[in-house]
């Protein structure tokens, strides 16, 4: 196996291999990253929507308790196996990539409108009730109130999800979209050896993955101890 | 839109689905056993362990939890070969999955490992427990409770994971429905119908984790 790693590798590491490999990794990131920040919007804004109380928006609170238990227990492959499907039958023609987002933001909206749930829940209910009795919209509550309290709380845990995703998005090679993994799927098929390829594509995620891993690891800390004080 | 939903044709393979639901929760659990064995060897390197000990676990995690479980799959299944180990996709996968799951639970009973009142430690010590012992008589009682919740959550999160092996071939449910797909060609159905059966078989499963840990630990648990 090393023989024949070491008698590949000037073949595997030139320019346009490098090249394949370096749009693949921003495909993979670009995935991870929108999917994400769509995600933290669309998220929030279940999150919000289940603490609203009014009768009239029972329907929406309903919907959004569905949405969010349904995605949260579906396979990320089944996933998007539907939404590539859905697409097909309704016969709009968008690109893999596009398939792949939306797949990602539905996912990701999901598990991070269950974190920011749980943000909001740790504010304590006194809270609520003060802003409430001093006549507070809905927005100024979580504005003035609210977030500046729970963003430390839930900005770690949505940090993670990131992390976890971008290894998430691996599974999006499966329609075809060129990510990282595809693109060893792509040079393995080209016949360089599967170890090569494969342990280069691991080191690849790795070098994305890791810095990402201690930045959350150091925020986490960072706002945790001045949280305590 | 002028699609026309079919059921019918799909809902006649629903016990093939099923099976291959049971065959997903075998191999989560199996692969959620190994790891648990894996994570407590790991923890315990980690936390008593020297530096030889110590850096191979911390190593081992990083590395692991760095990167996705299909790459390592894929390199277990395609470039082990290489090597003269040759696995069926069965075993591939659920190596894999274990290894995977082990880098995970290591980090979860480390945490746990770390609730435990270095008090309760020295006790054990003085009463003369060597390194296995204290681990079993102290460590696991204490951190049964504590860790239950994040367990279950990880073992639902792995039973969804299990979807990954239909890419290498296993016949569970993904690779079912898969087979499905490709002898009735109605996507969406059988799709939809996997779906179901996944929030279904994850819904049980939290349902039973949460008695399951009411009654044993009296650990207060999100029910569903």
């Amino acid at each position: 196996m090393f023989a024949r790693i070491i008698e590949e590798a000037p073949t595997f590491f030139t320019y346009y291999n490098g090249l394949l490999l370096m749009e693949a990794m921003a495909a993979t990131f670009m995935l991870s990253a929108v999917g994400c920040v769509i995600g933290f919007g669309a998220g929030f804004f279940l999150a919000v929507a289940r603490r609203t109380t009014s009768l009239g928006l029972l329907p929406l609170r309903v919907s959004t308790f569905g949405f969010v238990e349904a995605f949260r227990r579906i396979p990320f492959l089944v996933t998007l196996m539907l939404v590539f499907f859905i697409f097909e039958i309704v016969k709009i023609d968008i690109s893999l990539f596009s398939v792949a987002l939306i797949s990602v933001c539905l996912i990701a909206t999901a598990f991070i409108a269950e974190i920011i749930r749980g943000g909001l829940e740790s504010v304590h209910q006194t809270q609520w009730d003060t802003a409430a009795a001093m006549n507070f919209s809905l927005a100024q509550t979580l504005i003035y109130v609210i977030m500046p309290q729970a963003w430390k709380i839930i900005l770690p845990p949505v940090f993670s999800f990131f992390i976890l995703f971008i290894k998430d998005t691996a599974l999006a090679s499966q329609i075809g979209v060129v990510e990282l993994t595809y693109a060893g799927k792509i040079l393995n098929n080209k016949g360089f050896s599967a170890a090569l390829v494969f342990g280069s594509i691991l080191v690849l995620y790795f070098v994305i993955s890791y810095p990402l891993a201690r930045f959350g690891v150091w925020m986490e800390s960072r706002l945790a101890s001045s949280r305590n004080r | 839109m002028d699609y026309v939903f079919q059921f019918g044709q799909v809902v006649d393979y629903l016990p093939y689905l099923v099976g291959g639901a049971w065959l997903s929760l075998q191999i989560a659990f199996l692969a959620f056993c190994g790891g648990m064995v894996i994570g407590l060897f790991g923890a315990m390197a980690k936390t008593f362990g020297g530096p030889v000990l110590r850096g191979t676990a911390n190593a081992y995690v990083t590395f692991l939890t760095n990167t996705p479980q299909l790459v390592q799959i894929y390199f277990l299944f395609f470039a082990l070969p290489d090597a003269g180990i040759l696995m069926s996709p069965y075993q591939a996968v659920l190596l894999g999955m274990t290894l995977n799951a082990g880098a995970y639970l290591t980090e979860i009973q480390r945490a746990g490992f770390e609730t435990v009142h270095r008090n309760e430690m020295e006790a054990a010590e003085t009463l003369g427990m060597n390194l296995w012992q204290r681990v079993r008589y102290v460590i696991l009682p204490h951190i049964a409770r504590v860790l239950f919740p994040p367990l279950s959550n990880q073992y639902i999160l792995m039973t969804l994971g299990t979807s990954m092996a239909a890419i290498f071939g296993v016949e569970e449910l993904t690779g079912r429905a898969f087979n499905v797909n490709a002898e009735t060609f109605r996507a969406i159905e059988v799709f939809s119908l996997t779906a179901g059966i996944y929030i279904v078989v994850t819904l049980v499963a939290t349902v039973i984790l949460g008695l399951l840990g009411r009654f044993l630990f009296r650990a207060k648990m999100r029910m569903i």
